[in-house]
């Protein structure tokens, strides 16, 4: 049933007369331009990697092409053409080769480009098939993802320049005049300093009532007519305590108390708990090159080897030497010894 | 009596060697003498004498067609009656094979003797030749039937030899193809097996629960979310006492948008920031121990830090980028 309701909203998105009804290019409350995303394929995929390419693709719903297509002869000029009068700002290139696969992300028109290897992923319908209960409502896909950066505090230059990169690809969002229904998924990108991996986790939010008993809090949720053979009052269906799993009462610290109604149980100013389940694909990656123009121009880092020719450019960036940026990070690591162990997290 | 006996005789097979050169006719009287023989014999002395005088004239008369006919066909025929003679004779009785090799130094005198009988036997015989002919024929299309097909039997004989290898040749060849096919299978199969791996190289199907990393990670995660919603909190319901039309109260949401305005300012501005590590520091840890000490205060003092850089630097508000810079600078003068 929820496959063919999606299948429904696909075309919705597809039309191009109603594109730009629906998805204005800049936000009206904050005066941004939203940005927008193509995922793509070079060269040739194999299966798995072309549904990784699909699950990305959904994952940066709803402003992106669900169902671009490209062709052997399409250059990546063809890319950048069609890129411009649509309002797209970033690129997610997927490729192969026999080492590994990649993932580069690249702004457009002529931001630079980060290079992943993709270490490790797995698919949506692996993580969906790992739970027992997988979850996917209706509204899920409708608003952007929100997301969570953390352990990118080291101060070393590529990693500034890949958490602006990771904070504009999503809409930013006005404290004011957000919308808490809006928030249905989030993104978490959580940099280990010792393997240089970046995990990338995507997660679907869930807010569910505190201070009420499960069976009550189970019985509005979902419709289902409760099993009452073994109780001989209706009185007590309430007042028998049900047991609750001792992890929701451990979690006091993911409590949120509500300025506004979200769906039929979480009322304002009430206190629910924030629920996390895993949806969507799952990567560690690892930085291997930034480049300064769109898959091409200076090599600006590069995990393999120095990068040649750094000098002093308009970018945020500072050129220096590999050995300079390892002498810096070994001099942070003396100097803060906490920074280890408390990571902060940043927000858009 | 004994000595002509003895000269008809040889002189007979002479005759017989010549007409069956010269007519086919000839060679069937040739055949039929044996039996005239022994009539012959029987008959009286006298006959025989008038038999011997016809035979001599006829033998002056046909001298001369004999000569005609001779050296147009003598050689080819020759080869070939001779062949049939030898069968011939070889079917026959030894006796006669002594007498032909007698017959190898011919004489004159017994030449004409020989042709003088033939001419008696053939005037004697002329209805029996019409009789024996089919007879002949039969037996000698039997011999050739039976030549040929004994040939053919010897020449089948061959292709069975080669039927042996070529039918083992075949086994062979089938069995060094299905070798081959199952060299050809295997082959694909690991080429499969490669791209399979290589396809589905990095690709990781996840654990059915939830390691230490997950959770730590969804810990992460929930955090983040808890202090977004947290923040939303915070600043919408400051504005819902508020109603726009009283001045009063307009005032008031103004000045909370600024504030409004600064923190978001604030928020991107740290992480940017590497060189004031410190001060991140001791800002994250104000923020972690204010909400569990005292909300009220955290805010006033918030709001306390934000009026001041508001009234040190009211020109470069204006623009986001100026207000971004402006944010920097007075984080790190604090």
């Amino acid at each position: 049933m929820r496959k063919k309701k999606q299948g429904f909203r696909r075309p919705v998105v597809i039309k191009k007369p109603k594109q730009p009804q629906e998805q204005p290019s800049v936000d009206p409350i904050t005066g941004k331009k939203i940005p927008k995303s193509f995922v793509f394929s070079r060269g040739k995929l194999p299966a798995p990697l072309k549904q990784l390419q699909m699950d990305l693709r959904k994952l940066m719903l709803p402003y992106t092409a669900l169902s671009l297509r490209e062709k052997k002869r399409n250059n990546l000029r063809d890319f950048l053409n069609v890129a411009g009068p649509m309002g797209v700002t970033h690129f997610f290139i997927l490729s192969k080769t026999a080492t590994s696969s990649y993932l580069r992300v690249a702004t457009t028109p002529q931001g630079p480009t980060l290079t992943f290897k993709i270490h490790e992923y797995s698919l949506a319908a692996d993580i969906a098939r790992s739970q027992l209960h997988p979850r996917c409502p209706k509204d899920l896909f409708k608003n952007s993802a929100l997301i969570v950066l953390s352990g990118f505090v080291s101060g070393d230059p590529p990693l500034q320049l890949t958490t602006n990169m990771f904070q504009n690809i999503f809409p930013t969002i006005d404290v004011k005049t957000v919308k808490l229904s809006t928030c249905q998924r989030i993104v978490l990108l959580n940099y280990n300093k010792d393997t240089k991996l970046i995990d990338f986790r995507h997660y679907s939010i869930r807010l569910q009532p505190v201070g009420v008993s499960r069976r009550i809090r189970k019985l509005v949720q979902s419709h289902q007519v409760p099993d009452l053979r073994n109780l001989q009052d209706v009185s007590d269906f309430v007042t028998k305590a049900g047991y609750g799993s001792e992890s929701e009462a451990d979690e006091e610290a993911a409590t949120v108390t509500l300025s506004s109604d979200i769906g039929r149980v979480n009322r304002a100013s009430t206190k629910s708990a924030v629920k996390l389940q895993e949806v969507g694909p799952r990567m560690t990656l690892q930085l291997v090159k930034i480049e300064k123009g769109l898959c091409s121009g200076e090599v600006l880092f590069s995990e393999y080897g120095k990068a040649g020719g750094k000098g002093k450019s308009d970018d945020e960036m500072q050129g220096e030497e590999d050995s300079d940026g390892d002498e810096d990070e070994e001099d942070q690591d003396g100097d803060h010894p906490e920074d280890s162990e408390d990571k902060d997290q940043d927000l858009d | 009596m004994a000595e002509e006996m003895t000269m008809v005789e040889p002189g007979r097979g002479k005759r017989k060697f010549f007409k069956k050169q010269g007519h086919k006719k000839s060679s069937n009287k040739a055949k039929v003498m044996p039996p005239q023989h022994g009539q012959k014999k029987v008959k009286i002395d006298k006959k025989m004498k008038k038999l011997f005088r016809k035979r001599a004239r006829e033998y002056n008369s046909d001298d001369e067609d004999e000569e005609a006919t001779v050296p147009a066909t003598s050689e080819p025929k020759g080869l070939a009656s001779i062949t049939n003679k030898r069968n011939d004779e070889d079917d026959t009785e030894s006796e006669d094979g002594s007498e032909d090799e007698g017959a190898a130094g011919p004489q004159k005198t017994w030449n004409k003797n020989a042709t003088d009988m033939n001419n008696h036997s053939s005037d004697d015989e002329g209805e029996d030749d019409n009789e024996i002919q089919p007879g002949i024929t039969k037996f000698t299309e039997g011999c050739r039937a039976f030549k040929m097909a004994f040939k053919n039997i010897m020449q089948k004989s061959v292709p069975d030899d080669m039927l042996g290898p070529i039918l083992s040749g075949q086994r062979k060849l089938v069995v060094d193809k299905l070798a081959e096919e199952e060299a050809e299978s295997k082959v694909k199969g690991e080429a499969k097996k490669e791209k399979k791996m290589l396809a589905e190289k990095g690709h990781v199907k996840p654990a059915t629960y939830l390691d230490s990393h997950e959770k730590f990670l969804i810990s992460v995660a929930t955090k983040g979310v808890v202090k977004l919603f947290n923040a939303v909190n915070k600043a919408q319901t400051a504005q819902k006492g508020l109603n726009p039309s009283r001045t009063k109260d307009a005032k008031e949401i103004r000045k909370r948008t600024k504030q409004a305005f600064f923190s978001e300012l604030g928020k991107p501005s740290l992480p940017a920031i590497g060189t004031t590590t410190k001060a991140k520091e001791s800002t994250d840890r104000v923020e972690d121990e204010q909400p569990a000490w005292a909300p009220l205060r955290d805010n006033y003092m918030l709001t306390s830090s934000r009026l001041k850089d508001w009234d040190k630097m009211p020109d470069k508000n204006v623009s986001d980028d100026m207000g971004k810079t402006s944010e920097d600078s007075s984080s790190d003068e604090d």
